[in-house]
């Protein structure tokens, strides 16, 4: 009974993780863009949900495509008007861009929010689904089926619209895609868009779950990294298995090695795939 | 583009490299180490509105007496970037280059900890807002001085608590963060819970910057536990409470320390606040007369309410603390001299706002008895001691 | 040529020894500058002769840290845990090189990335060695404080002029001109018969040597470490950002981006308390976007070649 407790306790987490590192995942992707601002806009994301929940009582589960809308928005912005200027240079430059959005967002939410740990209170509370054996935490059912049902869409506009055939050919060769037409320009700020439009959910998803405060950016970033790494870097599958599966090994690794080690499991076998196959789960090998 | 931006920030540093203050006879100049950005700038702005209350009040007395003189108080903040290597580093520059005549320490034990070396190793007096672990205070050090007492005047009373109130808790689960403080606080829950015959039928840390609490708490449920007590800092312990909801985790006594004598946690976790217990070193309700420049607890509190707008915590209450003491001490006396200072601070006896303030030949405070705390309908009340109660102890919390 | 390498070297220590003399401030501002230094120069090794964008940095600054601090604890003297520090950093590369040196590019990238958060992880995690999150103290070493400060000055200014040594060593040697022709073209590198695995082994090697060198001198200095702060991310991008606002691949370039980067931070830290940050972040975004001069080099050089080939300004 404890297993499978156990075991739903990380399917539980590793919901959310995908949804962590989706959006951080379509940027690297389609951009080739490693952005060190995904933590921080999930922290952003977090903040608005809170806001619009203390403002007008909107339940942040629902509010989450509005919150992910706004970051759409900036994140375009953020594309279109600075990092569009360096896409041409090494990918290094656009990381140190991304690096340095990231210090001056941080402070910004610090200076503007203060560092205090705030959480969305739902009243009254969504409860557990009481399972007799096991207990299941509804919001993190609900917000892991919100997350996915975002991904699912993320993934089917990418696959059958106009959008995302233009986004997908400027990912598999961005001088083939202009001569054909395309404003690569434009499709950069918009796939940039997305990325921070799924940070932007997750952040108003958690912000029922954890405690929000701008100080927790670089936590979501550093899982971002490990689970795409896990799962295959810039594959949105790759993502979503990758966040399941660190939920589950960090459930595991707690339970067998004590809830000091939790991380070491997931670490160990991070490393062990980075040895065998450096390309992740469902990563394409050898795509360099 | 290229050749102009380099002249200029050479001389930009050389500009601040020759800023750096020149020091005054008129004033007292006192280091602060905060933790203004990273991981603990929330404690970070709560013990800088402590301090600047208490020079609030100071410089607009005139200052501190030293003989005939009236010294105004500068303080002198760098942000540490919560990294206690930084506040070891930026001890040192505070010392050496900003001369300043002492030190508060940065936050917490383990940063307090380490820095207390650089103050030994200069002879300045450092006094410790917020170190209450015997870890801290057992290198045999001279220089420091800390306002807390230690974490067995946590544990003890609340032990006592269960052990009278509830005769037939018996399981103790202790979870603890693997941090100085945390942990050393957990093995005095431990002692103490055993100490009274009770078993300690589980006993785990968890690491620095754990996101999701939900193994460690399935396998504490699984040991069915009447005592649950959880330590480490408000985020930790907010996670923490709405798991424990959420796993059905049920237990005659939820004890959380650091977190719950906090407002924002209270707002954070809501109903499931209910009936915690915690404690903490000072609470607004304590009923102290002090020679200091506050005059009394109740006087600090109005003054702290006017500045800020809220009932001061335990931190807050410990920036101004740390300013009173060290007061006291320089006008007892009569000079700024660092031995005769910290002559003064080993003798002890200061009677202050945050309660009477005299330190064991360790450094740590050992003459008064914290509050233990109830979160009672989503307000903090006092349940021991007897003296200062606000309210009877209840047991069984909602889940 | 020869005496030309004497009279520099001869400039150094003397410069050094010079610095000593000046005011703790200065001594601490001059003990961080060969610490950016070194680890600039360091990452210049693998990021810049050979193109490979390590951000691992921070492992192994991280790794030399603690093994110099669980050395000490365990009564090593400091020089043999410092270069014990240096030995498992390199020798740690050497085995991670052969996971991920095989990968180009922003793989290599990412790839490098996760190997600072796992070890702070371990560290974390393996408490009865390390400490773990609580840290770990060191001892302090003799003598009067400003003998102290002096004595880290001299030795973190020393590791960066050994790595500014190693590194003009490099610019004329095979392994050197190997790892150019690596960052350049690294298929045709092959195919002109340079061994380019064992290239890149080395260089990365080399770059963590000193990397781990300056990891063990800087635990000693704080006499405290924690994992948050010796494997801190940060530690990974700035010296990439001095080397690229030095001049990436060069051999003073380095060293010219720690004395700027340096420059700036003390210059927002010490005057601005609570958004020193957030305009060193602006700092570096308008950098990035209007300081092409350390940049455009690279271009010049064509050292990221091989990253840029499929994406030409539009």
């Amino acid at each position: 009974m404890l297993w499978l407790q156990v075991f739903v306790n990380g399917l539980a987490v590793g919901g959310l993780y995908a949804c962590i590192a989706v959006g951080f995942s379509l940027v690297w992707g389609v951009l080739s863009v490693i952005n060190i601002l995904h933590g921080s806009l999930i922290v952003l994301g977090g903040y608005l949900a809170f806001f619009a929940h203390q403002q007008w009582g909107i339940n942040p589960l629902l509010f989450a495509p509005v919150a992910g809308a706004v970051l759409f928005v900036l994140g375009a912005g953020v594309q279109g008007l600075v990092i569009n200027h360096v896409m041409a240079r090494p990918f290094l430059i656009t990381l140190l861009l991304t690096f340095g959005l990231n210090l001056f967002l941080d402070n910004s939410m610090l200076a503007l929010f203060s560092a205090d740990y705030r959480k969305v209170l739902l009243d009254p509370p969504l409860g557990v689904f009481d399972l007799g054996a096991i207990v299941v935490p509804a919001d993190r059912i609900y917000a892991t089926v919100i997350g996915l049902i975002l991904i699912g869409l993320l993934a089917l506009l990418l696959r059958t619209t106009q959008l995302g055939r233009a986004i997908i050919a400027v990912r598999m060769d961005r001088d083939a895609a202009a001569l054909l037409g395309i404003d690569v320009r434009r499709t950069y700020a918009i796939a940039f868009g997305l990325g921070a439009f799924m940070a932007g959910c997750a952040g108003a998803l958690l912000s029922v779950i954890f405690p929000i405060s701008p100080v927790a950016s670089a936590g979501y970033l550093g899982k971002a990294f490990v689970i795409c790494v896990l799962g295959g870097l810039g594959s949105i599958p790759g993502a979503v298995l990758g966040g399941f599966a660190l939920g589950i090994i960090e459930s595991f690794g707690a339970l067998f090695l004590g809830p000091e080690h939790a991380m070491t499991l997931a670490f160990l076998l991070l490393i062990l795939l980075l040895a065998v196959r450096p390309s992740g789960l469902l990563g394409k090998r050898g795509f360099a | 583009m290229k050749l102009g931006i380099r002249p200029l920030l050479a001389g930009l540093v050389l500009a601040a490299a020759g800023s750096t203050s020149s020091f005054a006879q008129d004033k007292l100049l006192i280091g602060a180490p905060l933790p203004v950005t990273g991981a603990l700038s929330p404690e970070g702005t709560k013990l800088k509105q402590g301090y600047e209350l208490w020079q609030d009040q100071v410089n607009a007395a005139g200052g501190i007496k030293v003989g005939d003189q009236q010294l105004k108080v500068e303080l002198r903040y760098y942000d540490y970037q919560s990294a206690t290597p930084r506040a070891i580093q930026l001890a040192e520059k505070l010392i050496t280059d900003d001369k300043v005549n002492f030190l508060f320490s940065p936050f917490g034990s383990g940063a307090t900890k380490a820095t207390s070396a650089v103050a030994e190793k200069y002879g300045v007096p450092m006094i410790a807002s917020s170190a209450s672990s015997v870890e801290v205070f057992d290198q045999g050090y001279k220089n420091l001085f800390g306002v807390y007492t230690d974490n067995s005047t946590f544990s003890e009373p609340i032990a006592e608590l269960v052990k009278t109130k509830l005769p037939d808790a018996k399981r103790v689960a202790i979870l603890a963060r693997n941090d100085l403080y945390p942990l050393s606080l957990a093995n005095e829950f431990e002692k103490s819970a055993k100490k009274r015959g009770l078993e300690v039928v589980f006993f785990e840390k968890y690491a620095i910057g754990t996101l999701d609490h939900a193994s460690a708490l399935t396998q504490l449920r699984a040991t069915n536990p009447d005592w649950i007590i959880v330590t480490g800092y408000i985020n930790d312990l907010i996670t923490v409470r709405k798991q424990a909801a959420d796993l059905r985790i049920s237990g005659s006594v939820f004890t959380l320390i650091n977190g719950p004598a906090y407002q924002e946690w209270i707002d954070a976790v809501g109903p499931l606040a209910e009936n915690v217990t915690t404690a903490s070193w000072f609470h607004p309700v304590v009923k102290y007369q002090s020679d200091d420049v506050f005059g009394s607890s109740a006087k600090f509190v109005e003054l702290f309410k006017q500045k800020y707008g809220s009932e001061p915590d335990f931190t807050q209450a410990s920036g101004a603390a740390v300013g009173v003491v060290l007061q006291l001490a320089i006008e007892r006396a009569g000079s700024t001299d660092h031995d005769k200072v910290r002559t003064e601070l080993q003798k002890g006896g200061f009677k202050t706002f945050f309660g009477p303030i005299s330190f064991a030949p360790s450094g740590i405070a050992n003459s008064y008895v914290p509050p233990v705390l109830q979160i009672q309908n989503g307000k903090v009340e006092v349940v021991v001691p007897q003296e200062i109660a606000t309210s009877e102890f209840r047991t069984a919390p909602q889940n | 040529m020869t005496l030309r390498l004497v009279l520099i070297a001869a400039a150094t220590v003397l410069a050094i020894f010079g610095l000593a003399q000046a005011d703790a401030y200065v001594i601490r501002l001059a003990t961080i500058f060969g610490m950016y230094a070194t680890l600039a120069l360091s990452w210049n090794i693998i990021g810049g002769f050979a193109g490979y964008p390590s951000f691992a940095t921070a492992a192994f600054f991280g790794l030399g840290a603690y093994i110099t601090a669980v050395g000490q604890n365990a009564g090593l003297p400091l020089p043999v845990a410092v270069a014990l520090s240096g030995a498992v950093a390199a020798l740690f590369a050497g085995l991670l090189g052969t996971a991920i040196l095989h990968l180009r590019g922003r793989y290599f990238a990412i790839a490098s990335l996760v190997v600072a958060e796992v070890l702070r992880e371990l560290t974390n995690s393996w408490t009865d060695v390390t400490g773990g999150g609580m840290g770990i103290n060191l001892p302090l070493i003799d003598g009067s404080v400003i003998g102290q400060a002096q004595f880290y000055l001299v030795a973190m200014l020393s590791l960066a002029a050994i790595a500014l040594a190693a590194t003009i060593w490099l610019d004329r040697s095979r392994l050197g001109m190997a790892l150019r022709c690596i960052a350049q073209n690294e298929d045709a590198a092959q195919i002109i018969g340079v061994d380019t695995r064992k290239a890149k082994t080395f260089g990365f090697m080399l770059s963590s040597l000193f990397v781990g060198f300056v990891g063990g001198v800087y635990a000693s200095w704080v006499t405290y470490i924690d994992p948050t702060d010796v494997y801190d991310g940060a530690l990974s991008i700035k010296p990439i950002l001095m080397a690229l606002l030095g001049g990436v691949g060069t051999i003073f370039g380095p060293l010219l981006g720690a004395f700027t980067y340096l420059a700036l931070e003390e210059l927002l830290w010490r005057n601005l308390l609570e958004f020193h940050a957030g305009i060193l972040g602006l700092m570096v975004v308008l950098l990035v976007l209007f300081l092409p001069g350390g940049l455009s080099e690279i271009r010049g050089r064509g050292l990221f070649h091989l990253l840029t080939r499929r994406r030409q300004p539009s």
